[in-house]
């Protein structure tokens, strides 16, 4: 009998329904709920009715031109066109130079299939043309993929609204539309076999046997006796969302709350995909004025909110923004596949550069780059120069090519002592009663290093280098001219 | 015999974990990093620099030697795999020098010296924190309690050394250790030498100071 909890517990009679509607899918005891509720009854009789499938209906599009292309090409321009066909539908299946689109679903609201077709056909033909290809396709529609290209490749642009109208529609077809191989091809046409039709006729065991299986798959997948697997275009990934701000804020601490919510929503997106970016633009609007756009660049690809909310908050603790900010918008610009890292289960074993170790380095790099600027992070670099000014060169850290030109070449460095410290633009020394003389008097301590160098173009450089001391205890590198002009100047600090 | 004596004795307080020796931070169980030069292990408690923390470098000027006494230092810290950090050095880093020193100058990386103050303090105490970098040398010459405080705790988050160079001592200074390099003369080394002086360090009593030859690698 009815439990008068479950009653007690249902307040509206909808669910009450809904409810029954789920007590009834049990299968066991048949006298004690559902007897109680004719209703609910027949609603259990109407269920297996309403477990088919709606009917469905392929659009097919053949493009015999594109048999000529490579089958990258062909990808390619499949791709493109899927893209089109997403205007009329949200399943696009590929196949050998030919689409297929599901347009039941679209029928109603486009107005039927002529419009469909229509604006497909528009959209495919300006697409054509842009490529310098023969803007002609052949197309048809049926309730099976394989049907719908069957009856597109024989060109007759047929229209089959119902699956027990398939078998005659199809039986039209000559058995060309098949796409045998030779052998197959001759053995039926040997056998009397000239359309479709005729191969219904014989004996289907038979034909299994003499033709295989995939044979038979194919014709029964063409009148809906077998499932048919897609192959789904899937578009690729865009994320623009935007936020208006109910009044205008000035303080751009107070958009950073809604930055990390747009962030969340960001990362969520990201993840369910198994994407990470690389490069997105935060947009803050103002009225009557251009948008302050802060693009973020990363290194590594990320999906961590904490790492891209840290870079954000660096970037807007060196922004001005011209006017208050109406709205945010965060567009992804690039999306790069998520590469996950595997901690090590011992983490002492390796006491180099482990590669967790590296990406927290190159987080902590960006937030520097955020904050300072690219060209304000330097790293050094040894050249084989024989002129002191050239023999190191500082490189810009975000400049990757010239990172990687760099890395991995030890160079060798002259023998004779070298300062650790450079003076940008080398210092005249004067000589005061016979003594050089720079803070303090000098003394040279060892040297001369001769350094005779770009005599080849016009710049020559001839040099003798001496090691000195100054009084106040520092150690210098200083060098005299050679040549008319025996000037003397200091060149580095050892420190 | 007396001196067998003394060295007994030395044995014995060494062996013991449980006495507390003040000048070898025995308490805290901290061992340093060998400085390379024998003679400032000596005077440093725990034989050589802290691993973490922050280190103040005085001299009258730059160029004191200064780099020179931290050049075994960095080479273990790039052996480590760890990055150097140069912030705004007041002259351009000479890449052969450091190659000569063995230093690996893939880890090596500066801050531009025309970075403003505050972006070159944030950029330390960031450095400071990020447990790749082993070693943050910055130029600056004054800064308050309340700064040095702040890097003082980004080091001891980070595990990592910081050295500032300056040209005054501060008395009241939160570094764990505070050393000053100055000229000095001696009849046998002539100026080879320069005097070290530990003015403060967590673990010494009082100020020790050693004659050491700066440039024995050059």
């Amino acid at each position: 009998m009815k439990d008068p909890d479950s009653e007690a517990q249902l307040p509206l009679p909808s669910l009450a329904r809904e409810s029954g509607a789920q007590v009834i899918r049990l299968p066991a005891s048949p006298n004690t709920v559902t007897a109680n509720r004719p209703t609910a009854n027949k609603a259990g009789r109407r269920t297996p009715a309403r477990r088919t499938r709606p009917n469905k209906l392929w659009y097919a599009l053949y493009l015999p031109q594109l048999t000529n292309l490579g089958p990258s090409q062909q990808k390619k321009y499949l791709n493109r066109l899927a893209g089109h066909m997403q205007s009329v539908s949200s399943n696009v299946s590929f196949h050998p130079q030919a689409l297929a689109c599901e347009v039941r679903s679209g029928l109603k609201y486009f107005g039927g299939i002529d419009t469909i077709h229509q604006k497909l056909k528009k959209l495919v033909e300006e697409q054509l043309q842009q490529w310098d290809l023969d803007n002609s396709f052949l197309y048809a529609a049926s309730p099976t993929i394989s049907g719908s290209l069957l009856l597109a490749r024989s060109g007759h642009n047929a229209l089959v609204y119902r699956k027990e109208n398939l078998r005659s529609a199809l039986g039209q077809l000559p058995t060309d539309v098949l796409h045998l191989d030779r052998e197959q091809g001759r053995r039926l046409h040997n056998m009397g076999v000239r359309y479709l039709r005729d191969i219904w006729r014989l004996p289907s065991d038979g034909v299994r046997k003499r033709f295989g299986s995939k044979f038979v798959d194919q014709l029964d997948k063409a009148l809906g006796k077998a499932p048919e697997p897609t192959c789904n275009y899937v578009p690729p990934p865009a994320f623009i969302t935007s936020y208006d701000l109910p009044y205008e804020l000035e303080n751009l601490d107070r958009v950073l709350p809604i930055v990390d919510e747009l962030l969340a929503q960001l990362c969520d997106f990201l993840r369910r995909r198994d994407l990470s970016t690389s490069h997105l633009i935060l947009s803050l609007l103002h009225e009557k004025r251009d948008s302050t756009d802060v693009s973020i660049g990363l290194r590594q690809a990320s999906r961590s909110q904490q790492h891209l909310m840290l870079l954000l908050e660096t970037h807007f603790s060196q922004l001005s923004i011209p006017s208050p900010v109406t709205a945010i918008k965060i567009e992804v610009i690039k999306f790069d596949s998520f590469i996950a890292e595997s901690n090590s289960l011992l983490k002492e074993a390796v006491p180099g550069l482990s590669k967790q170790n590296d990406s927290s380095l190159v987080q902590f790099m960006e937030q520097l780059q955020a904050r300072l600027g690219s060209n304000h992070i330097k790293f050094v670099s040894n050249m084989a120069q024989h002129c002191p000014e050239h023999a190191s060169v500082q490189l810009d850290y975000s400049d990757d090519s010239n990172r990687r030109n760099s890395i991995g070449k030890v160079r060798k460095a002259s023998n004779n002592p070298r300062p650790l410290w450079l003076l940008q633009d080398p210092v005249l020394l004067h000589i005061n009663k016979g003594r050089l003389f720079y803070r303090k008097p000098i003394a040279i301590l060892s040297g001369p290093e001769r350094i005779e160098t770009h005599w080849w173009s016009g710049a020559d450089i001839c040099r003798d280098y001496y090691v000195a001391r100054e009084s106040s205890g520092s150690r210098l590198w200083i060098y005299q001219e050679k040549g008319s002009v025996k000037k003397w100047y200091l060149h580095g600090i050892f420190a | 015999m007396h001196d067998g004596g003394s060295s007994d004795i030395d044995e014995l307080i060494q062996d013991n974990p449980a006495l507390w020796r003040g000048c070898d931070m025995a308490g805290q169980g901290t061992t340093g990093r060998s400085t390379g030069f024998t003679q400032l292990d000596a005077i440093l408690p725990g034989r050589g620099w802290p691993e973490k923390g922050l280190m103040e470098v005085v001299t009258p000027h730059w160029g004191m030697g200064e780099l020179q006494l931290l050049i075994p230092l960095m080479r273990s810290v790039v052996e480590q795999g760890k990055w150097i950090l140069w912030i705004s050095p007041p002259y351009l880093l000479y890449a052969p020098a450091l190659v000569q020193a063995g230093i690996n100058t893939e880890q090596v990386l500066v801050v531009k010296l025309d970075t403003s103050c505050k972006d070159a303090l944030w950029s330390m105490e960031k450095a400071l924190q990020t447990e790749n970098c082993g070693l943050v040398l910055a130029w600056q010459n004054w800064l308050p309690t309340k700064v040095l405080r702040r890097l003082q705790l980004a080091a001891d988050t980070g595990d990592t050394l910081g050295v500032l160079f300056k040209h005054h001592d501060s008395e009241h200074s939160l570094s764990q250790i505070r050393l000053k390099i100055e000229d000095s003369y001696s009849e046998n080394a002539g100026f080879n030498e320069s005097e070290v002086t530990v003015i403060k360090a967590r673990g010494n009593f009082r100020s020790l100071s050693a004659n050491i030859n700066l440039y024995q690698q050059a």
